[in-house]
């Protein structure tokens, strides 16, 4: 049985909604019970993709609010909140009983409370006397936001920028590592499986991997475990396997351009949370939601820019057919006679074309929507040659070097300061050895064109520290330094191991092909030296893992820590399509981000660093 | 193999709360005066008992009437069932036609309530006494009976049309002769049997003729019904607000969307109406007409 992630979540919330109580036999909720949804900011961006107000009506919620919205009483109602549990959230939700806005207070929180915040609670309803208000506690391990069947963020902000900070001390590591791990819980949690975990030794993917392992081994040896797989039979072949990585493990793939139809969307137009906002055709800005209710989304996602531009034409011209069919046989167009007598016939195909209309206008509103988008999209891919780019920071992670005229005329075309900055980067990353020379060439080309190359130095420093290394083994937490410098050394080798094993075709990103090595369970150099934790073994001391845990696979769990985008997701699925039989690949990661934002992250170490900067650093936009 | 414990993905901790909570009570009541702050929760709990007075009553209401629909659906659902039977024989119209009966006194029962809910509705949100998320919930409380409302009147009306074709359709063949054909003793002589069917077939014309007839009575109640319906259709199609169709997210602005959905609907208006424009209506097309008609209320 495949996972789906965002079926879960969703029947989690429905749940939740119906105040977690076990759903009729008809499948609707008991609608009588009329209820109000309060939630904060961070549950508004989990609900928001997954249900729509007229769901929410549908499962009897009439009213829904921000927690920190000024709300008046509504007796007689219960309340369901669905909030993290947070010390600002405890407060107002003491002051919301204390005022009795409501008739029962169904409390929700997205992880699980911590002790201390439960003794606030009830500390602060015993004061003010409206401890009977709050009928239920729960934690629901809903503090994911899923955007896709398959695709996932934990919405943790500037995750790369704190782990690689030079200044950051063990503890907020530590601090951080908790986080991710406690994220990681909560969507095994909901999913309800118990993976074998695997990453590369050193670096965050092994710390995060180790909490996580001690996580899910205290949940199991607790009474009431979340996890109600069948017994003790952990045969791995029903087991996913869940693959930790560290955006150091491929850093081009959160910079680089791509030239197919979702990351571009991303990119550049700025997706977040399935929904864009875009100039419209007749001017005012428009909104759309692009997530798995939209077919032609979901069909030509990963298609490249310029198919996609001739699916539009082609539904368009079938859309067309289809009108003019059915004006044909309603007779709109040629005025033919009905026949008196059929009467039931006629109101049949009447009726027919009626009905049929709702479609043929559902469909025309997708064709425009998508043409809309694939307009203002081309304007931009135009203005700033963006198939270009793509093609060029390709060509270079394939040969893995560029001429330099090339490399300097891009840098002084077309595009914005920041493509080229993304570009200066890709080329640092995938030249096997620094020429000082041409460095210095693209610092002064990057200097005229007065883009601001922190971002750029802080990675030439990483290369440069790299090079000096002779191995990455497994990491000692005690000196920072060292450890950021031993993160560095995976990222180099996997990248260049990625450029010379490409054969003819698609190149593939290095993290595929690790996965694809992970799931195949053959010995395989590249990851033999992975670490293995199952956490329903029990702690053997010599480490060594039976061999059942290395696989082969059927489903994997893929996350990266410090930002992933839609690129990365597209190159898994389409892996997992292209297996036989088909495998299941469910892509996480701490946020999803543009180039731009995962540039402006490296703008921001650069700058802890000291490093580089002739321009004024551009303001941080979060 | 037994089937696996339903899986739940959440924890309960009410009972940790609670037991919290006591442990503190107990360390509270000892150090602190209870009665004083007693006083002052007795005026809100007053002032709080009146508007859940109001209010309960606008509950009890909804409630009351949110079982009505549930169980004219049910109903509606066995009427689905019988009016799917085409069988000649055991053609339940008497059935169907006192199911149809109380369906529809349900429904306009229960449009009436919804009516006098609104009313109540209005009349609470002007007396100023209640708060404006209250007004806002009882609002949509009164929508979302009136949608499902509609969506029952909607059910009953397609299982109507369901009845009326399979009234329309030509009798079956052998409803004509061969009923009697097994009654001819095959030892017969021909000539003997010729007067003997035509003394059958004379008998069955009058069978024939009641069948017809029976069907052609029950085709005209269920067409008379729907017309009926449609009265009480267009009446809640314009009291119905637009809530129920939209893919409103949570975040998204109200404004902005009512707008678009505005401009659509003007949209779907103009097609519709060079569609019908543009057919050819003959006077005995009232009663299909009556359908298209309600075809088009709805997607309005």
């Amino acid at each position: 049985m495949a996972l789906n992630l965002r079926q879960k979540q969703t029947e989690c919330i429905i749940r939740m909604l119906n105040l977690n109580q076990p759903l009729n036999a008809t499948g609707t909720a008991n609608e009588e019970a009329y209820k109000i949804l309060i939630y904060d900011k961070f549950c508004q961006n989990i609900l928001s993709p997954l249900i729509h107000v007229k769901d929410l009506r549908k499962h009897g919620v009439t009213l829904y609010f921000l927690i920190d919205k000024d709300r008046k009483p509504v007796h007689d109602v219960p309340a369901v909140y669905f909030v993290q549990p947070s010390q600002v959230n405890v407060q107002r939700i003491v002051a919301d009983a204390s005022q009795s806005l409501y008739d029962s207070f169904h409390l929700n929180f997205s992880s699980s409370i911590p002790r201390p915040l439960l003794e606030d609670l009830a500390s602060g309803t015993l004061h003010s006397e409206s401890i009977d208000k709050i009928s239920k506690v729960h934690d629901q391990y809903l503090e994911f936001v899923t955007l896709e069947n398959n695709l996932f963020s934990l919405a943790q902000k500037s995750c790369y920028v704190q782990l690689n900070d030079p200044s950051a001390g063990d503890r907020e590591i530590e601090e951080i590592v908790e986080k991710v791990a406690s994220g990681l819980f909560c969507v095994l949690a909901t999913l309800a499986v118990v993976p074998v975990i695997r990453c590369p030794r050193g670096g965050p993917a092994e710390m995060v991997a180790a909490v996580l392992d001690q996580k899910l081994r205290d949940h199991l040896l607790s009474k009431n475990n979340l996890f109600t797989e069948g017994g003790g039979f952990a045969s791995s072949f029903q087991r996913p396997v869940l693959c930790l990585f560290d955006r150091n493990f491929e850093l081009s793939v959160g910079i680089q351009h791509d030239f197919r139809y979702r990351p571009l969307v991303h990119d550049v137009l700025g997706l977040r949370l399935n929904r864009l906002s875009v100039q419209g055709e007749k001017g005012g800005m428009r909104s759309y939601e692009l997530d798995s209710s939209d077919p032609f989304w979901v069909a030509n996602g990963s298609l490249e820019f310029p198919e996609v531009a001739v699916e539009i034409e082609t539904q368009l011209n079938k859309y067309k057919k289809d009108v003019d069919e059915v004006n044909r046989r309603t007779g709109g167009t040629d005025g033919a006679e009905f026949e008196g007598t059929d009467l039931i016939g006629n109101t049949k195909h009447l009726m027919n074309a009626v009905n049929s209309l709702p479609e043929l206008t559902e469909r025309k509103q997708v064709i425009d929507k998508h043409t809309n988008i694939a307009t203002v999209l081309l304007g931009e891919i135009k203005e700033r040659s963006l198939d270009s780019y793509a093609k060029k920071e390709d060509d270079m992670m394939v040969r893995g070097g560029i001429d330099r005229n090339e490399l300097l005329g891009v840098l002084r075309g077309k595009g914005t300061k920041m493509d080229k900055l993304r570009f200066a980067i890709i080329y640092l990353i995938c030249s096997e050895s620094i020429n000082q020379s041409e460095v210095e060439a693209i610092e002064a080309a990057l200097r005229e064109s007065e883009v601001d190359n922190c971002a750029f130095q802080y990675v030439k420093k990483m290369k440069s520290l790299n090079v000096s290394l002779a191995s990455a083994n497994s990491a000692s937490r005690s000196n920072i330094v060292d450890w950021a410098e031993k993160l560095y050394g995976q990222s180099i080798s996997a990248v260049t191991a990625g450029v010379k094993n490409l054969l003819s075709g698609d190149r593939q990103l290095a993290l595929t092909r690790t996965v694809e090595a992970l799931m195949e369970g053959k010995p395989n150099p590249e990851v033999d030296s992975y670490l293995v934790l199952d956490p329903r073994a029990p702690k053997s001391g010599s480490g060594t893992s039976s061999s059942h845990l290395k696989g082969p696979f059927k489903e994997a769990i893929v996350f990266m820590i410090g930002g992933g985008n839609y690129m990365e997701y597209g190159s898994l699925q389409e892996f997992a399509q292209r297996q036989q039989p088909v495998k299941h690949v469910i892509y996480g990661t701490t946020e999803i981000l543009t180039g731009m934002e995962f540039v402006e992250q490296l703008t921001v170490l650069g700058q802890k660093m000291g490093l580089g900067g002739s321009v004024a650093p551009p303001a941080p936009t979060h | 193999m037994m089937m696996p414990p339903v899986k739940t993905s959440y924890r309960d901790r009410t009972q940790e709360f609670l037991s919290v909570a006591d442990r503190l009570k107990k360390s509270l009541s000892s150090a602190n005066n209870v009665a004083s702050s007693s006083g002052g929760s007795s005026t809100k709990a007053d002032a709080t008992r009146s508007a859940v007075a109001i209010h309960s009553e606008f509950n009890k209401r909804a409630s009351k009437i949110g079982l009505g629909i549930h169980q004219t659906s049910q109903k509606l659902a066995k009427l689905a069932k019988l009016a799917k039977r085409t069988s000649v024989f055991d053609d339940p119209t008497l059935e169907i036609q006192e199911l149809t009966a109380v369906i529809k006194q349900d429904i306009t029962v229960l449009n009436s309530a919804v009516v006098d809910l609104q009313l109540l509705c209005s009349s609470q949100n002007e007396s100023g006494n209640i708060s404006s998320d209250t007004t806002t919930h009882s609002t949509t409380v009164v929508d979302n009976l009136k949608n499902r409302l509609m969506t029952a009147t909607k059910e009953f009306k397609e299982v109507l049309t369901m009845r009326t074709e399979n009234l329309k359709a030509p009798p079956p063949p052998w409803a004509n002769g061969s009923v009697s054909s097994s009654q001819i003793p095959s030892k017969q002589t021909d000539a003997e049997s010729q007067p003997l069917l035509q003394q059958q077939q004379q008998q069955m014309v009058p069978l024939q003729d009641s069948y017809m007839q029976s069907r052609a009575e029950a085709l005209h109640n269920v067409e008379s019904t729907i017309h009926e319906l449609g009265n009480i259709f267009t009446q809640l199609a314009t009291m119905v607000s637009q809530q129920g169709e939209l893919a409103i997210r949570i975040d998204e602005n109200m404004d902005e969307t009512l707008s678009n959905v505005e401009g659509a609907q003007g949209q779907l208006v103009r097609v519709y109406e060079k569609n019908a424009l543009e057919t050819y209506i003959s006077p005995s097309f009232s009663c299909s007409w009556w359908c298209v008609i309600f075809i088009l209320a709805l997607e309005i």
